[in-house]
């Protein structure tokens, strides 16, 4: 069966993506916070992420721990080959709708 | 910088929750948001925050899956792989084969408990695989009935046939109505026998809705019209000795004759319709058969059924069409009304308890019953395993601590042991089943429907019985299982258990327990036999001796007295209308006050009748020889003026009372006997005299040989009554049979005894072989210490004769107060259990208890001591 991507899901993969090597819990809940203008749970963030790894678009390892995380280490993200596919898919889709639909959906009047 | 963590509690709360889930990552980020928030939000909030973070967290589904995934090791992927499963039944048949006498204890009690669960499997399995063949027994309906006579409402199987019409006329939906009457019964006529036969009267619509199978002739239309019969294949075998008779006149002797239209196969045992004929319901008289707004065929409907074949769709509105015809049929101020239900076909057998049923019949809470004895005998024996596996947990406690050391986890340990309790079971089972076909026989003989009920072995039941054994294992392997799978493995690994207290708790409960159940067997057994023998030896107050009833048929009295007379054995014939001591019939008789009616028991007899049952009189006389046409006189018993108010009997001579509009006058007075079965209380009852009621003969003989007699008797009865059959039972053999209940309830409740008590006693033989195994080197010191070996058996079996007194003392007062109501229930006259009855039952509990004890505990301590302490 194929897979989509639900909106949030994408948001997360494409801000672990943009991070690169900093991708990890704080940093992406961080980024989603200050460019969405939107709290979400940290909850929330790490089953998508749980399930996103799952549907094998993620993958992650332990690493790096800080002073100010009490000595724990960090668990780092990074977007799979799959994850990428995936992504650019959706893309095309959009880009695809966009480029039918550009004059309905233009804000310009 | 104290004063800045994060707040302990929720922090604790957090690493509980996870517990062994990898969630390093999650605590660190947690952490980190809280610096964040303390230096951008304060530390109020940012304490706030943090519980909020580790409440979303615990609920999360992050947090879910990693618990999940540590439950097993990195190296197990999946929680049950093959090999260890494959595993799992290695340790579990080594284990059996290495603990023998352990083992074989257990097979044989679960095998004892299982068997009478399969009893119990076979016949639900059957029984409720009545009526399966009819193709469409989806949409057959059962028209039943509440019937409401003043103020008692019951619940009928039949329903008036004239609802059947009525929804004939006034509804669409239904596909077709069967009418049925079983009524139909009458000899057919053959040259040298008449067969008496049974059957339905039945609308030729049963043979579309139902699915028999027709061997010969005209299918469906072959009850169309009047006077066709179709026979089952064994009556027409029996009939012409051929089932190639369609067309053939069959003569009945009162009803005529009637052409045979089809033959069909003989019912299914499993079919809650039985018949050996099959008549066209237009043979019927029109006055039972039609609606001619005859009120009468609405209130009594004795023996007759109505089926429907109904759409699914159509359900509901026939419901409410039923229920308005139910209004408008019984108006409300009526005597006698009734309102109609539909029956599915499938939930007949078993279903509701209902009078007036068509064929066999079995109730839902008879199953219910035998539910519950199942329990009482399969518990006590899944108790024993239990008992006895927890006992050993010691010796296994090692094993497990080493599987929980490498890795093993709690579920994985708990699966392993209820896999080696099911592999136990499933070996119990084929003990059980050799138990179950032992056994059958007798059950199946002593069930009242037992002709229609097949306990043979089918696949389905096999697969059933599998089932059982799995839950029997679950039931009997949960709890050591589970407490196998909690040990601490450290504290396992050092041979410390800490629940031992609360466990030998259990275990000691349990076996009260057991030898509470099986004493209240006991004494159950030793009472019902003392009652059996205490209803044979009553003194009905009559002669029961030597006197040979005989049926009289169609006989002429007259003819049959002086020909009987004239034999030699014959001292006195007396006529009567029923068998005295066994279901005499009564009538309805007014009160002095003329309000209310009270039922009466009475029996007709001639003037030799009383003097021949040694009948004691109290005053006045017997019935004058020959008297009038008209009948004039009763004789009464004590009890008829005692309820009248009279308190000499000779004051009770000479007065009249009117019964069934006659006068009549009470000649005499008899001392009380028991007219009816010990069952019932004496109440009034008299004689009477019209020579038209009599059915029986009652001759007082003195036989020398038996047999030659008979055969006499039977040389003169087929000159009378040429082929009628000749029937003659002695008086006290009929009233032998009529007690014959007591001989089926002592059988069962001696099984279920035996059953409970070897229960428990295998139960009991197991701990005391796992203490003295265990107490081997105690014993050896204490010999060479120079105890004696009776003070060591003493010692060991202390323990165990305690339990077995406190059950005892526990089920004294239990048995006699249930076996009290249960008796009484059934009989009016009953002993009630003394003291030398629990008396016996206890020596009966105390040989087989210690017995089984001093068995074993004798054997440990008489062994050689050297050979004890030489052991390890």
């Amino acid at each position: 069966m194929k897979t989509y991507l639900g909106e949030f899901e994408e948001l997360v993969l494409l801000t672990i993506a943009m991070l690169g090597d900093d991708a990890y819990g704080v940093s992406i809940q961080n980024d989603i916070q200050e460019r969405c203008k939107r709290s979400i749970s940290i909850g929330a963030l790490h089953s998508t992420i749980t399930r996103l790894e799952e549907k094998g678009f993620l993958k992650s390892w332990l690493g790096g721990a800080t002073q100010e995380r009490g000595g724990r280490s960090k668990r780092y993200f990074e977007v799979t080959q799959a994850g990428k596919i995936i992504l650019n898919e959706t893309k095309a889709l959009r880009d695809n709708l966009w480029s039918l639909s550009k004059s309905t959906l233009s804000l310009q009047k | 910088m104290k004063h800045l963590s994060p707040p302990k509690f929720a922090r604790r709360l957090f690493d509980w929750y996870c517990g062994f889930a990898s969630v390093e990552d999650l605590q660190g980020d947690l952490e980190e948001w809280f610096y964040i928030n303390v230096k951008s939000k304060g530390l109020r909030k940012a304490q706030l925050i943090y519980w909020r973070q580790v409440l979303a967290l615990i609920f999360s589904y992050a947090v879910k899956k990693r618990k999940r995934d540590s439950n097993f090791g990195s190296l197990s992927s999946h929680p049950l792989s093959f090999s260890m499963i494959e595993n799992y039944f290695k340790v579990a048949y080594r284990n059996i084969i290495r603990h023998k006498y352990f083992s074989v204890v257990n097979v044989v009690g679960l095998s004892i408990g299982m068997s009478v669960g399969l009893l119990f499997i076979a016949m639900f399995s059957n029984v409720s695989s009545y009526d399966n063949f009819h193709v469409n027994k989806e949409n057959i309906y059962r028209i039943i009935s509440h019937k409401t006579e003043g103020i008692e409402t019951y619940s009928y199987a039949s329903s008036p046939t004239a609802l059947a019409d009525k929804i004939e006329s006034d509804y669409r939906g239904v596909e077709s109505v069967v009418r049925i009457n079983s009524s139909f019964s009458d000899e057919a006529v053959l040259e040298k026998d008449n067969i008496p036969l049974e059957g339905y009267y039945a609308d030729d619509s049963f043979l579309s809705v139902f699915t028999f199978e027709m061997i010969e002739g005209a299918g469906r239309s072959a009850l169309s019209k009047p006077n066709s019969i179709i026979l089952t294949e064994t009556i027409a075998n029996n009939l012409f000795a051929s089932t190639d008779v369609v067309g053939k006149l069959v003569e009945f002797k009162t009803l005529g004759s009637f052409q045979v239209t089809g033959v069909m196969k003989d019912n299914p045992k499993n079919s809650h319709l039985e018949f050996q004929v099959l008549v066209s319901y237009s043979t019927l008289p029109s006055s039972i058969r039609e609606n001619g707004g005859n009120p009468e065929l609405w209130s009594e409907y004795r023996n007759q059924y109505v089926y429907v074949l109904i759409p699914d769709n159509q359900l509901q509105s026939f419901e409410k069409f039923l229920e308005e015809v139910s209004k408008k049929k019984y108006p409300t101020p009526q005597n006698i009304s009734a309102t109609f239900e539909l029956e599915h076909l499938p939930g007949i057998t078993p279903g509701q308890d209902l009078r007036n049923s068509i064929g066999p019949q079995w109730e839902l809470s008879g199953f219910i019953m035998f539910t519950a004895i199942v329990l009482l005998i399969l518990l006590p024996a899944c108790f024993n395993y239990t008992n006895i596996s927890i006992a050993r947990a010691l010796k296994r406690s090692k094993e497990i601590g080493l599987r929980k050391t490498i890795g093993g986890q709690k579920n994985q340990i708990f699966f392993q042991f209820l896999i080696e309790t099911i592999v136990l079971t499933f070996v119990a089972l084929l003990g059980a089943l050799l138990l179950f076909f032992l056994m059958r026989d007798g059950f199946h003989s002593i069930l009242a429907e037992s002709s229609k009920l097949d306990l043979s072995l089918t696949p389905q039941m096999a697969g059933l019985f599998m089932l059982f054994a799995l839950f029997t294992g679950l039931m009997a392997g949960g709890i050591p299982a589970a407490y196998f799978s909690r040990l601490n493995p450290i504290q396992a690994l050092r041979n410390q258990s800490t629940r031992a207290f609360s466990v030998t708790r259990l275990r000691k409960g349990l076996t009260v327990f057991q030898f509470f159940l099986s004493f209240c067997f006991i004494i159950a057994l030793v009472g019902f036999a003392r009652q059996y023998r205490y209803s044979l030896n009553y003194d009905l107050g009559f002669q029961q001796e030597n006197i040979l009833d005989i049926q009289l048929k169609s006989v002429n009295k007259e003819t049959f007295k002086s020909e009987f007379s004239r034999l030699a054995p014959v001292h006195s014939i007396s006529m009567s209308s029923g068998i005295l001591g066994i279901n005499p019939s009564s009538t309805w008789m007014q009160t002095s006050n003329n309000k209310d009616s009270v039922e009466v028991f009475q029996l007709f007899v001639d003037e030799a009748f009383i003097p021949a049952f040694k009948l004691e009189l109290l005053a006045g006389k017997n019935f004058p020889v020959e008297t009038s046409q008209h009948e004039q006189y009763i004789i009464v018993n004590e009890e008829f003026i005692k309820e009248r108010k009279i308190q000499n009997p000779l004051d009770a001579l000479g007065k009249t009372f009117r019964i069934d509009d006659k006068d009549l006058e009470i000649i005499g007075v008899l001392k009380n006997f028991h007219f009816v079965s010990l069952q019932l209380p004496i109440k009034s009852f008299f004689f009477r005299t019209d020579p038209s009621q009599f059915t029986h003969a009652n001759l007082a003989v003195s036989f020398q040989d038996t047999h030659s007699a008979l055969t006499e008797m039977e040389n003169i009865w087929k000159k009378l009554a040429g082929n009628l059959k000749f029937e003659a039972h002695f008086f006290d053999d009929e009233i032998e049979e009529a007690y014959s209940f007591y001989d089926a309830l002592l059988k069962v409740f001696g099984i279920l005894g035996l059953l409970a008590i070897s229960i428990s006693l295998l139960g009991i033989l197991g701990m005391v072989v796992y203490t003295s195994e265990n107490k081997i080197k105690e014993v050896g010191i204490r010999k060479v210490m120079g105890a004696s070996t009776l003070s060591i058996t003493v010692l060991l079996s202390k323990d165990y004769l305690k339990l077995i007194s406190i059950a005892a003392v526990l089920s004294i007062p239990v048995t006699v107060f249930l076996f009290d109501i249960f008796v009484s229930a059934i009989q009016h006259y009953h002993i009630t259990l003394s003291v030398w009855d629990i008396l016996i039952s206890l020596l009966i509990l105390i040989i087989l208890g210690i017995g089984t004890i001093t068995s074993q505990t004798l054997k440990t301590a008489s062994a050689n001591p050297t050979e004890a302490l030489k052991y390890e």
